[in-house]
C-alpha cells in the first residue's frame, strides 16, 4: 500500500509519492489551493488551521461518522489515510446557505478581523455534529484551542450556543450514507500496512499490533508517532528531518480501554478524547486534568501512550499515573514485559525502552473504597497551557489515618517523579490539618526544582507545597471520588 | 507668515438630527460572510504565477558587529534565484516621519529591515533569499556565512539608562538636555511637560504618595503573521499585496527606502488579520521588492510566528515613577511622573504619546511629567492600541487608588471629584472640549456591577483611560452606479471588520438609501489621494468625515441632475429621504426623483453622480472610559481569576453599536491578557525565550468573563455625527483595574507587571510569610 487515501470534497483522493513530512495544512494551501484554512503559528497553539476529520464508528449498531477537530498544521497528510477531511470551504450548503455555525458567527458578530474565524467555525462545526446544546463551560472547553485576539470571545461563545438548532440538518447528515460507503471502500485490511517513501523519508502505518511490533523491531531507529502533537512541531517548528516514521495512531488493536485483572488497561494508541470518560469514571479529578491537557484539537489527536513514551518532564498524565501506581506493558517483537511507570524514566527525556521496543499499553489500578486521588495542574492560564507544576496524590485513609501515600510531581525535576520524603512523612500520620505542614516540610527535601521561563524554582516549590493544603481541603470537603454524573454514562466501554 | 499645521484641516461641526440608520445594526456584514466561509483573502492567500518564496536570515545575537557576509554558497543552491544583504539597499540619512502614532527615522528603518553595521537584537534580519521552494530557501539560509563580533548587550530599560551600560548607537547623544551631552547614551531623548508649580502643589497636599512601577514588553499578538507578495515588473512597475494598516504610508516608505517614484508603486492592503498598531511598519515589503527586482520573479514572504515575536513590534518595557498629592477632602493638588520607555533597537518609543496621557483624565493644576526614550537590544517597538498608555495608567491609577483609600473616599467618587471636564487645562497644551469622562464615571457608579457581593479573597478594582481621536489625511471616492447603488472606495484599512459596514451606514444615512445598497472597499494606492495609517482610533471617525464630504458632493451632483430634468436652478432642488425634491411649491409641482431615477438618467445629463474627498481631518474628540473588575485570588497558587468585568466608554456616537461593543470587549480582553500573563522573557544571552503562543500566553475563552459594556454618547463637536475614536481606550485601564482589585482582595499591591501567579504568590508570601518559607 503506497498511496494515502482519504475522502475529501465528496470523493476519494489517493496521493502517491507524498513527502511523509508534509502537513495537511501545507497540502491544503499549496497543493490544492484551499486557502480558507489559515496558518497562525504552525505549532498547534492557535487553532487557525483547525480542520475536522470524519471517521467510521459504530453507534447503536449502525455505522456512523464521528467528527473531530484537529490542527492541520501539525498533522501529517499520511495520517489522513482512511478518514474524511472537512475544511471550511466545505461547510456552505448546496443551496448556498451558510451552515448554522457560520450563520451564527455572522449574526452574533463572532468575526472581526476574521483570520481566526475558519478555525473557530471548524471547532464549532465538530461540536455541532457531535453534541447537544452546549453550555458556556462546554463551549469554553471546545474553543480553548482557538485563539482570537479581536473579539474577547464573548460573541463567539454566544454564536456557539445559538448555532445549535437541535437538528443537525446539514449536508453532512444528508450525505452520511454515501460518505460511510466511501470510507468503507478505503479502509485498509489487517495486512495492508501503509508504506510511503518520498523525499528521502520513509513512513509506515501498520493496522495491527503484530505488524507494528515487527516494524519497530526491524527499524529500531524509527521515530514512533501516535497523535504527532509533539513530533509535528519537531518538523514544522524545529525543522527536524524525520527519516523513518512509524505511525502508531492507526493500529486498531492498540486503541482500547478495557478492564484486566483489577486494572484499567489503556492501549497506547488511544487518544485522550477516547480515554477520558473511562478514566474520569474511576478518578474524576484525573478526568478533569485530562480535559486541561492541550486543547480539544490536541486531545483528539494526542494519546496518553504518546505522552508517557515521549518522556517530557512536564507531561501532564504522568504524575497522576505514577501516583496511582500505573504499570506499562512494553513489547519487543513478541516479547512483553511489565514495568512500573515510576521506573520508566532514567533521566531527562530518557526512557527504559530498549532498541526495537515500544509502549503497548498502560495499566491503571481501579479505584477502591478509602482511596483518595487528586491531581492539580498549575499553569499561567487555566486551559491549553504547559504546567509549571503538576501534582498528583493517592492516599489510602482508614480510621482517620493515612495507611499508604503515593505523591508524584511533574515540573519539579528532570523527569516526572515521586516524592519519597513526603510519602514517608504522610504514611502512618493521622489525617488532620496538622499533617499538612509535616508533609509540606518533607516535600522540600524531595525536590530542587529549576528556574525557567515558565516559573521560578521558588514558585514551583511553594506551589507544590501549597497544593498539599488544597489536597487536605479537597479530601475533607468531600470532593467527588466517585463517578461524576456526566462521565458515568460512558463507563469503561471500549 | 507660514500657515500653522492644521490651518487647512477639515472638521464639520456636529449636526443634531434624527437618524434612521446610524446607531442601528446594518442589514448585513458582507466581510463577515466571506470570513466564515474562508473566502476572505489575506496577504498570505495571494499567489502569483511563477512566484518565488522569500525567507529571512536573522541574527542569533542580541548585539554584534557584522564583520562580513558571504552568500556565495547560498547563491549556488539549486533553485535559489536571489540573495540580498545590506549591500542591496541604499543607506538613508536621518529623516523623520510619522508612521501611525509613533515616529520613524529612515536612517533606522533601513537598518531595521536589514542590518548594516551591527545587529541590535535577536531576530534582526541580516540577509534574505528567494528560491523556487521554501525548502531551497531554507537550505540557502543555512549556507550564508555571517561573521559577527559579539558585543555586550542590554535588555532592560533601567540597565540601559545606566552610564556604564553597553551603548547601542555611538552617535546617539541625549536630545532634550541642555547642553547636549558629549558622551553617547542609550537615552535618545528626554521630554518634559509642565503645568503650574509642582512644588507648591505638593505643599498644598495633606497626603503625598510616590511609587515605582515596572512593566514587561508585550506583543500585539495578531493571529495573522506578516505576509507580503511583491512583483517588480520588467517595465519597472512595482506591485505589492501586503498585511498592513496603511498601504499609502507603506508605499511612501518603500519609495523612500528603495529610491523609487511613488507613481511606479501600487500597494494593495489585503484583508487584515489583526494589527492593533503592530502592522504600522514595513518589515518584509522592501525585501520582497528587492528580491523580486533581482530575481525578475514575483516573491512571496510570510513570517513564521517565531519571526513575528522576535522581530516585529512589541510594546515598550517600562519603568515609571508616579507621585501624587491630595488634600484631606480628596482634591488632587499635584501630579508628577517619570516615564522611562524602551524603544528597542532604535529610538522612537511611545513615550511622547504616553507622556500626554498621564494625568489628562484629571483636573490638576500642578503637573510635571518627564519622559525618556531608551534604546536597548530588543526589537524596535511598535504601536499597540493606545501605545504607551496602559503602562503609565497602571502607575497613576494604582496611586490614585491608594490615595482614595487614604482620604477615605470610594475610588469612583474620588475620581469624579477630580475628573477632567470641558474647559480643563491639560498639562500638554490644549484645554479639553466637551468630553464624556464624568458621564462614564457616573454610569459606572450606578452600574449594577457595583452592587454585586464579594466573597473571601475577592476584590473590586476601578481604573480609567483616555485616548485621542486622530484625524490626518483621509481620502474617499463615491460612485453611484447606473442602478442607483453606491460604491465607496476608502483609503484606510478595515482593521476591525465592521469598519466598512460602519462607513456604509454613514453614507446610507447621508444619501437616504438602504445600507445594503452601499458597498465600501479599500482601494489600492493608485485609486485615491493619500491616506494616513489606520491608527489613532481614526478608522471610522476620520473615514466617515471623508465619506460624508463625498456623499454631500454626490448629493450636490444628484440635485444638479434633477434640476436639469426639471429645468430649474440647482439651488431650487433639495435632497430629502433619498430623493430630490423641489425646494418649495414655488419651484414647481414635480414628483420627487430617487437616487436610482437620477443615476439612470445622469449619463446624458452631465455624467456619473459621484463625490470625492481628499481631506486633512482635524484631530479632536478624545475618548474616555471607566472600567470595573472583580477578581478572586487563589492564595495557594497566586492565580487571579477575573470574575466580572464592566466597561463604560464615551463613543461620541455609536454608528454600529454591536461593532463598538466588540471593540470594547476585545480591547479589554487584550488588556486583561497584558495584565495577567503576557510578557517577553529573555535569556542571559539576550535571546527571546518565548517566541511562540506556547509560552507567550494570550487569553483563551475560559480566562475571561463576559465583558459587560455600556456606551455613553457625548457628541464630538468636531464631527457631523459626533463620532469619537473608540478602539484604543479599552486597553488602557485593565492592568491598573486588576492590580487595584487584587489589592482589595488580598491587601497586597503589585507594582511589577505581569500580575502573574509567581508574582502574586511571592507578594502574598512577603506580606504574610507562609509555612512555605519555614
Amino acid at each position: 500500500m503506497t498511496s494515502v487515501r482519504f475522502v475529501f470534497g465528496g470523493k476519494v483522493v489517493a496521493l502517491d509519492g507524498i513527502d511523509p513530512n508534509m502537513t495537511v495544512l501545507s497540502w491544503l494551501r499549496t497543493k490544492v489551493n484551499k486557502i480558507g484554512t489559515k496558518e497562525g503559528c504552525a505549532e498547534g497553539d492557535c487553532g487557525a488551521c483547525t480542520v475536522v476529520l470524519g471517521e467510521l464508528t459504530q453507534e447503536s449498531g449502525r455505522e456512523r461518522i464521528r467528527y473531530r477537530a484537529v490542527n492541520a498544521c501539525i498533522l501529517f497528510v499520511a495520517a489522513l489515510d482512511g478518514k474524511q477531511l472537512i475544511v471550511v470551504e466545505d461547510l456552505r450548503q448546496a443551496d448556498g446557505a451558510l451552515h448554522p455555525v457560520q450563520q451564527a458567527m455572522v449574526d452574533l458578530h463572532g468575526s472581526q478581523c476574521g483570520f481566526c474565524t475558519p478555525g473557530f467555525v471548524m471547532s464549532l462545526f465538530a461540536m455541532y455534529r457531535s453534541e447537544g446544546q452546549p453550555d458556556r463551560a462546554r463551549v469554553n472547553d471546545v474553543i480553548a484551542g482557538n485563539l482570537c485576539r479581536c473579539t474577547g470571545y464573548r460573541p463567539i461563545v454566544d454564536a456557539a450556543m445559538a448555532a445549535y438548532d437541535g437538528g443537525r440538518a446539514d449536508q453532512f447528515s444528508r450525505r452520511e450514507r454515501q460518505t460511510v460507503e466511501l470510507l468503507k471502500s478505503i479502509a485498509r485490511t489487517e495486512t495492508e500496512t501503509l508504506a510511503l517513501e518520498g523525499a528521502g523519508r520513509r513512513y509506515f502505518a501498520p493496522v495491527t499490533e503484530d505488524a507494528l511490533a515487527d516494524l519497530v523491531k526491524a527499524h529500531p531507529e524509527a521515530t514512533l508517532v501516535a497523535g504527532g502533537t509533539d513530533v509535528g512541531i519537531w518538523v514544522t517548528k524545529h525543522h527536524q528531518d524525520l527519516e523513518t516514521v512509524i505511525h502508531v495512531g492507526g493500529v486498531r488493536d492498540m486503541d482500547f480501554v478495557r478492564e484486566v485483572d483489577g486494572s484499567m488497561e489503556i492501549g497506547a494508541a488511544t487518544t485522550y478524547t477516547d480515554a477520558v470518560h473511562a478514566i474520569a469514571g474511576q478518578y474524576p479529578d484525573f478526568g478533569e486534568l485530562i480535559r486541561r491537557i492541550g486543547s480539544v484539537q490536541i486531545r483528539n489527536a494526542g494519546t496518553i501512550g504518546g505522552n508517557v513514551a515521549n518522556g517530557s518532564p512536564i507531561g501532564d498524565s504522568m504524575p497522576g499515573l505514577i501516583a496511582l501506581g500505573a504499570t506499562l506493558v512494553l513489547r519487543l517483537g513478541k516479547q512483553k514485559r511489565v514495568l512500573p511507570l515510576d521506573q520508566f524514566y532514567p533521566g531527562y527525556r530518557q526512557t527504559a525502552l530498549k532498541p526495537g521496543e515500544y509502549l503497548s499499553a498502560i495499566r491503571v489500578p481501579l479505584s477502591q473504597p478509602g482511596r483518595h486521588f487528586h491531581t492539580y495542574k498549575i499553569s499561567k492560564r487555566f486551559d491549553q497551557d504547559i504546567s509549571a507544576v503538576c501534582g498528583a496524590y493517592c492516599l489510602d485513609i482508614a480510621g482517620g489515618q493515612v495507611t499508604r501515600a503515593r505523591v508524584a510531581y511533574g515540573g519539579m525535576a528532570a523527569t516526572p517523579a515521586r516524592a519519597p520524603q513526603c510519602e514517608g512523612a504522610l504514611t502512618g500520620l493521622a489525617w488532620t490539618e496538622d499533617a499538612v505542614p509535616v508533609a509540606m516540610r518533607a516535600l522540600a527535601q524531595d525536590f530542587a526544582p529549576m528556574d525557567d521561563m515558565r516559573a521560578t524554582a521558588r514558585y514551583r516549590l511553594a506551589v507544590a507545597q501549597n497544593l498539599l493544603q488544597r489536597l487536605y481541603l479537597d479530601i475533607e470537603g468531600g470532593a467527588p471520588t466517585v463517578l461524576a454524573p456526566e462521565a458515568s454514562g460512558q463507563g469503561m466501554g471500549a | 507668515m507660514a500657515p500653522k499645521p492644521g490651518s487647512f484641516s477639515t472638521s464639520i461641526p456636529y449636526e443634531e438630527k434624527k437618524l434612521k440608520i446610524v446607531g442601528t445594526e446594518p442589514a448585513d456584514r458582507p466581510d463577515a460572510v466571506d470570513k466564515v466561509t474562508g473566502r476572505a483573502r489575506y496577504a498570505a492567500d495571494y499567489n502569483l504565477p511563477g512566484q518565488l518564496i522569500g525567507k529571512v536570515l536573522r541574527s542569533p545575537h542580541a548585539h554584534a558587529r557584522v564583520l562580513s557576509i558571504d552568500t556565495a554558497a547560498a547563491e549556488a543552491v539549486p533553485g535559489v534565484k536571489a540573495v540580498v544583504t545590506r549591500d542591496d539597499f541604499p543607506d538613508m540619512a536621518v529623516e523623520h516621519a510619522a508612521s501611525g502614532e509613533l515616529m520613524i527615522n529612515f536612517k533606522d528603518v533601513t537598518r531595521n529591515m536589514m542590518a548594516r553595521e551591527k545587529v541590535f537584537y535577536d531576530g534582526h534580519p541580516v540577509a534574505a533569499v528567494a528560491a523556487v521552494s521554501e525548502s531551497a530557501a531554507k537550505k540557502a539560509l543555512k549556507l550564508i556565512k555571517v561573521e559577527y563580533e559579539v558585543l555586550p548587550h542590554v535588555i532592560d530599560v533601567e540597565a540601559a539608562m545606566q552610564s556604564d551600560a553597553p551603548i547601542l548607537h555611538e552617535d546617539q547623544f541625549t536630545k532634550g538636555v541642555d547642553p547636549t551631552p558629549e558622551k553617547p547614551s542609550n537615552i535618545a531623548t528626554r521630554i518634559e511637560s509642565k503645568l503650574g508649580d509642582i512644588e507648591a502643589g505638593f505643599d498644598q497636599a495633606d497626603l503625598v504618595i510616590e511609587r515605582e512601577f515596572r512593566t514587561k514588553p508585550v506583543h500585539q499578538g495578531y493571529i495573522e503573521p506578516q505576509a507580503s507578495i511583491a512583483n517588480y515588473t520588467d517595465g519597472g512597475q512595482v506591485e505589492v499585496w501586503t498585511s498592513t494598516q496603511g498601504h499609502f504610508v507603506f508605499r511612501a516608505q518603500i519609495a523612500k527606502l528603495l529610491q523609487l517614484d511613488m507613481s511606479k508603486i501600487t500597494v494593495t492592503a489585503a484583508e487584515l488579520g489583526g494589527g492593533f498598531g503592530g502592522k504600522n511598519n514595513v518589515y518584509l515589503e522592501p525585501l520582497a521588492v528587492v528580491l523580486s527586482r533581482k530575481s525578475r520573479r514575483p516573491v512571496k514572504m510570510v513570517m513564521t510566528r517565531d519571526e513575528v515575536f522576535r522581530a516585529t513590534g512589541p510594546t515598550s518595557g517600562t519603568h515609571t515613577k508616579v507621585k501624587i498629592g491630595v488634600t484631606k477632602d480628596g482634591r488632587i493638588t499635584a501630579g508628577q511622573a517619570e516615564l522611562n520607555y524602551q524603544s528597542g533597537a532604535f529610538a522612537g518609543s511611545s513615550v511622547p504619546m504616553a507622556a500626554i496621557t498621564v494625568f489628562t483624565r484629571y483636573d490638576i493644576e500642578n503637573v510635571l511629567v518627564v519622559g525618556h526614550d531608551v534604546t536597548c537590544n530588543r526589537p524596535k517597538v511598535a504601536a499597540y492600541r493606545a501605545p504607551g498608555a496602559p503602562m503609565i495608567a497602571f502607575g497613576v491609577e494604582s496611586v490614585l487608588d491608594e490615595l482614595a483609600e487614604g482620604v477615605g473616599m470610594d475610588p469612583v467618587s474620588f475620581r469624579l471629584k477630580n475628573a477632567a471636564r470641558e474647559g480643563t487645562q491639560t498639562h500638554y497644551g490644549p484645554k479639553l472640549g466637551p468630553i464624556g469622562f464624568v458621564e462614564t464615571l457616573e454610569s459606572a457608579q450606578a452600574h449594577p456591577h457595583m452592587q454585586e457581593k464579594l466573597g473571601p479573597n475577592q476584590g473590586r478594582g476601578v481604573a480609567t483611560g483616555f485616548w485621542f481621536t486622530l484625524g490626518k489625511e483621509t481620502s474617499a471616492t463615491l460612485n453611484v452606479g447606473e442602478d442607483g447603488t453606491v460604491n465607496v472606495i476608502m483609503g484606510t484599512v478595515d482593521v476591525t471588520g465592521g469598519g466598512r459596514s460602519a462607513l456604509a451606514m454613514v453614507v446610507a444615512e447621508e444619501l437616504g438609501i438602504p445600507t445594503e445598497k452601499v458597498r465600501v472597499k479599500s482601494g489600492d494606492t493608485t485609486a485615491l489621494g493619500f491616506n494616513f495609517m489606520t491608527a489613532g482610533s481614526r478608522g471610522t471617525a476620520a473615514g466617515s468625515m471623508a465619506t460624508v464630504k463625498a456623499s454631500r458632493d454626490a448629493i450636490q451632483k444628484a440635485c444638479e441632475v434633477a434640476a436639469r430634468i426639471w429645468e430649474v436652478e440647482t439651488e431650487e432642488v433639495v435632497w430629502e429621504d433619498g430623493h430630490a425634491r423641489p425646494a418649495s411649491t414655488n419651484v414647481g409641482d414635480f414628483e420627487p426623483l430617487s437616487l436610482a431615477d437620477l443615476a439612470r438618467r445622469a449619463g446624458a445629463l452631465g455624467g456619473t453622480i459621484a463625490g470625492h474627498a481628499e481631506l486633512d481631518v482635524a484631530m479632536g474628540g478624545p475618548g474616555f472610559g471607566t472600567h470595573i473588575v472583580d477578581v478572586e485570588v487563589d492564595r495557594q497558587t497566586g492565580a487571579v481569576k477575573v470574575l466580572r468585568y464592566t466597561l463604560v466608554q464615551d463613543a461620541g456616537k455609536a454608528v454600529y453599536p454591536k461593532f463598538i461593543e466588540g471593540q470594547f470587549q476585545g480591547g479589554a480582553v487584550q488588556g486583561i491578557g497584558m495584565a495577567l500573563n503576557e510578557e517577553y522573557i529573555y535569556s542571559e544571552k539576550g535571546t527571546l525565550e518565548n517566541p511562540g503562543f506556547l509560552d507567550y500566553r494570550v487569553p483563551v475563552a475560559s480566562d475571561v468573563p463576559f465583558i459587560n459594556t455600556e456606551i455613553v454618547e457625548v457628541p464630538n463637536p468636531m464631527h457631523p455625527y459626533g463620532i469619537r475614536g473608540i478602539g484604543e481606550v479599552p486597553i488602557i485601564p485593565p492592568i491598573a483595574a486588576l492590580s487595584n482589585a487584587i489589592y482589595h482582595a488580598t491587601g497586597v499591591r503589585l507594582r511589577d507587571h505581569p500580575l502573574s501567579p509567581p508574582k502574586v504568590l511571592a507578594a502574598l508570601d512577603e506580606a504574610a510569610p507562609a509555612i512555605a518559607a519555614e
